[in-house]
């Protein structure tokens, strides 16, 4: 007989009475913060706008300031001019390749990290150790390398970063807060001369015709194309209207060619 | 204009307020010192010579202001517990731990609208909280709390508890009629039904104690049990004690047989027309009838006011020379500034810098205030046998108030059916037999 009476009302007492002396997991949360990291920053998320634009503005500091380094972050940036990638380490993409290439048996090229393909750092390093690693001169520093190497390779970026121990977001936000500063392979520059003498001989129509052939605008550069500037200042002793290509003056454009020579310019690869 | 208006407009509110309230706290004051001049020596003389209508009066106002700290009390003991054993804290903003909780529940109640069905009964659908409210009430009387604190020593006390304890049932069955609501009257019905079934084992389990003991008087009850915690009746009579407790259960109205109410079932049963203080009163006479029901299973099987083992000190404290009076105040202010200040400065030593002087004061007289009155508190229990015995009755009944609490924490409410066929067919037979059994062994004994 497995009934005796009175057994479930005694196991349910019993029980209820444990739980009564039962430590209580409730926290009394104003009072009582929950026991949480110290740099917790709740869960991660990228924001929207209004418009539907990522708010993120890929200056790193989250990548940077995560302890575990589990915020892997690549993406263009906001003028979108270039790709950039941090997280942990470059492995990753290597890493990436690597299971890709382990499952298909093939490589998998993926265009957007050309950015990270090996890099002489011979260059940088002569620099670095000229200036004794230092990272506080960071101008002059990214000034001599960008002269070194014609532009700022984002790897060397990243290891100017390694090896100065400077944060990553500082060096990229100097890099790229400085106009003389570029990050991509210089392109061929279209410049024209806008003082009044030039505009007299046709500078502004020069100007105009050249932004419809090269599909671009005054002071707009997109990465890899011709890019259309405007001359800081007429250069003494040349012909109006003066126009320029990576800085040397263009006497044979004129304002019935320059639409023509625009063309021609932009149907070319660069070099 | 004259010089009173002119007065009066010009003060604010609170200088109004003052303006009335001092010199109408002066005059009452004077006129209470004459009236106590004039008329206390007579009105001293008129109580002398009535003195049992005085004890009742007073009785009565104490038991009657009684019952609201205690249902307050047991209120929240019941939130604090059954949230315990639900894992969780329980009411803990207002007051310390929430011990304020029900006295806020109390002005909850006391500020909702009250209101009364159209076509209601409205003498009897008022009568009827009252009614419910003095039937819990009225049983208090009998009780002893102590030795020589208790309302009246009747000799018939075991029975009048049992008449006003089924006067409620006429509560009950008032608030369901007069409602005008068909569901309210089934409540109330249904409620009558319970109690008036329940009440048979109820009496018929404490008849065997009342064979015992000799007498119906509950103070006669508590001396013949007085000794040792072996005296007690409940070894004498187990499956008294234990019908005793299921039945009393039933008619406190507490779960598993809360069928008179069964909130989740129900919508309150006879009291679903009721709101606001009216409603208050069941719900008052619910909690006071949980520590009544308790007090009596103590009285009558757990030995009332006596300790549990042979006390060994004599009460020969009684009274102490209070004649000096100056100098126990002396003595008494002495005690609380140097306490103050040693523990203060000790809570400053051993509690670090967070503690500034004049909170580290108020904690320090705050511990002093505690050690006094446990100080006096122990003292008064040592030397006066009345706070030893109320001492010893509060701890029975709210153990046994725990456990109805911890009753309903656990166990699910039972069918109707279950409900009446466990009390005819299982605690009524249970119950003649344990009278047969005591008074046959009574006989036999005796002879």
């Amino acid at each position: 007989m497995n009934y005796v009476p009175g057994l479930g009302i005694a196991k349910g007492m019993a029980l209820t009475l444990r739980r009564f002396f039962a430590p209580k997991a409730t926290i009394q949360y104003p009072e009582t913060a929950p026991d949480q990291a110290v740099r917790f920053r709740g869960r991660l998320q990228l924001l929207y706008d209004e418009l539907g634009n990522v708010k993120c503005e890929t200056c790193f500091q989250c990548a940077q300031a995560c302890p575990v380094e589990c915020i892997d972050m690549g993406g263009h940036d906001t003028k979108n001019r270039f790709y950039t990638h941090w997280g942990p380490a470059e492995t990753y993409a290597e890493r990436r390749e690597e299971s890709a290439l382990r499952r298909s048996g093939r490589p998998v090229p993926d265009p957007e990290y050309i950015h990270f393909d090996p890099i002489d750092m011979v260059a940088a390093e002569e620099i670095l150790e000229a200036r004794d690693y230092d990272p506080r001169p960071m101008v002059g520093l990214l000034e001599e390398i960008q002269r070194a190497y014609g532009y700022l390779p984002v790897a060397v970026i990243k290891h100017v970063s390694h090896v100065t121990g400077a944060p990553y977001a500082l060096v990229y936000g100097t890099a790229t807060y400085y106009r003389h500063l570029r990050f991509e392979k210089p392109g061929r520059t279209v410049a024209v001369c806008r003082c009044t003498g030039c505009l007299i001989a046709g500078g502004g129509r020069i100007a105009k015709d050249l932004a419809a052939a090269l599909h671009t605008e005054i002071g707009q550069s997109p990465a890899g194309k011709v890019a259309l500037e405007e001359l800081p200042a007429h250069i003494p002793g040349a012909a109006s209207p003066l126009v320029t290509l990576n800085g040397k003056p263009q006497p044979n454009v004129t304002a019935a060619g320059a639409a023509a020579w625009g063309r021609s310019l932009a149907g070319k690869t660069v070099a | 204009m004259s010089f009173a208006t002119r007065t009066w407009t010009r003060m604010s509110i609170p200088e109004r307020l003052l303006a009335i309230f001092v010199p109408l706290a002066v005059v009452l004051a004077i006129a209470t010192v004459l009236a106590i001049v004039l008329l206390g020596p007579p009105l001293l003389d008129f109580l002398g010579a009535n003195l049992p209508l005085v004890r009742f009066l007073v009785a009565v106002t104490a038991i009657l202001l009684m019952t609201v700290p205690t249902a307050f009390v047991i209120i929240y003991m019941e939130l604090k517990v059954i949230a315990r054993m639900n894992l969780r804290i329980g009411p803990n903003r207002v007051g310390p731990w929430g011990a304020a909780m029900s006295l806020i529940h109390g002005f909850k109640v006391l500020s909702k609208e009250d209101f009364a069905p159209t076509g209601a009964d409205l003498p009897v659908f008022t009568l009827a909280p009252v009614v419910t409210y003095m039937a819990s009430v009225m049983t208090l009387l009998v009780i002893p709390f102590a030795p020589g604190l208790f309302g009246q020593d009747l000799n018939i006390g075991v029975l009048f508890f049992f008449a006003m304890g089924g006067m409620s049932v006429l509560g009950l069955l008032m608030a369901g009629w007069s409602s005008f609501n068909k569901y309210s009257l089934l409540g109330g019905l249904r409620s009558a039904a319970q109690i008036i079934s329940y009440e048979i084992p109820l009496t018929l389990s404490a008849v065997g104690v009342v064979i015992l003991a000799g007498t119906m008087s509950m103070n006669h009850i508590v001396l013949s049990q007085s000794g040792s915690a072996l005296d007690w009746f409940i070894f004498k009579q187990p499956l008294a004690a234990l019908i005793f407790f299921i039945a009393a259960t039933a008619e406190a109205n507490r779960t598993p047989f809360d069928m008179t109410e069964a909130d989740s079932e129900l919508v309150a049963g006879f009291a679903t027309e009721y709101s606001g203080m009216r409603f208050g009163f069941f719900f008052f006479a619910e909690y006071v009838n949980v520590f009544i029901v308790s007090a009596l299973i103590t009285t009558l099987f757990f030995g009332g006011w006596t300790a549990p083992f042979n006390w060994p000190w004599p009460y020969n404290l009684n009274g102490l020379d209070l004649s000096n009076g100056t100098l126990w105040i002396g003595i008494a202010f002495l005690v609380f500034v140097l306490g103050t200040d040693v523990l203060a400065l000790l809570v400053r030593f051993f509690g670090g810098r967070s503690w500034n002087m004049p909170s580290a004061m108020v904690l320090g007289f705050i511990f002093t205030l505690v050690a006094v009155v446990g100080v006096v508190g122990l003292a008064g229990f040592i030397a006066f046998d009345w706070i030893q015995g109320l001492f010893w009755f509060m701890v029975k009944t709210y153990a046994f108030v725990f456990v109805f609490v911890w009753m309903r924490g656990t166990l699910p409410r039972v069918r109707v059916d279950q409900l009446m066929s466990f009390a005819w067919k299982w605690l009524l037979p249970a119950s003649l037999l344990n009278l047969f059994v005591t008074a046959a062994a009574v006989v036999l004994l005796s002879q």
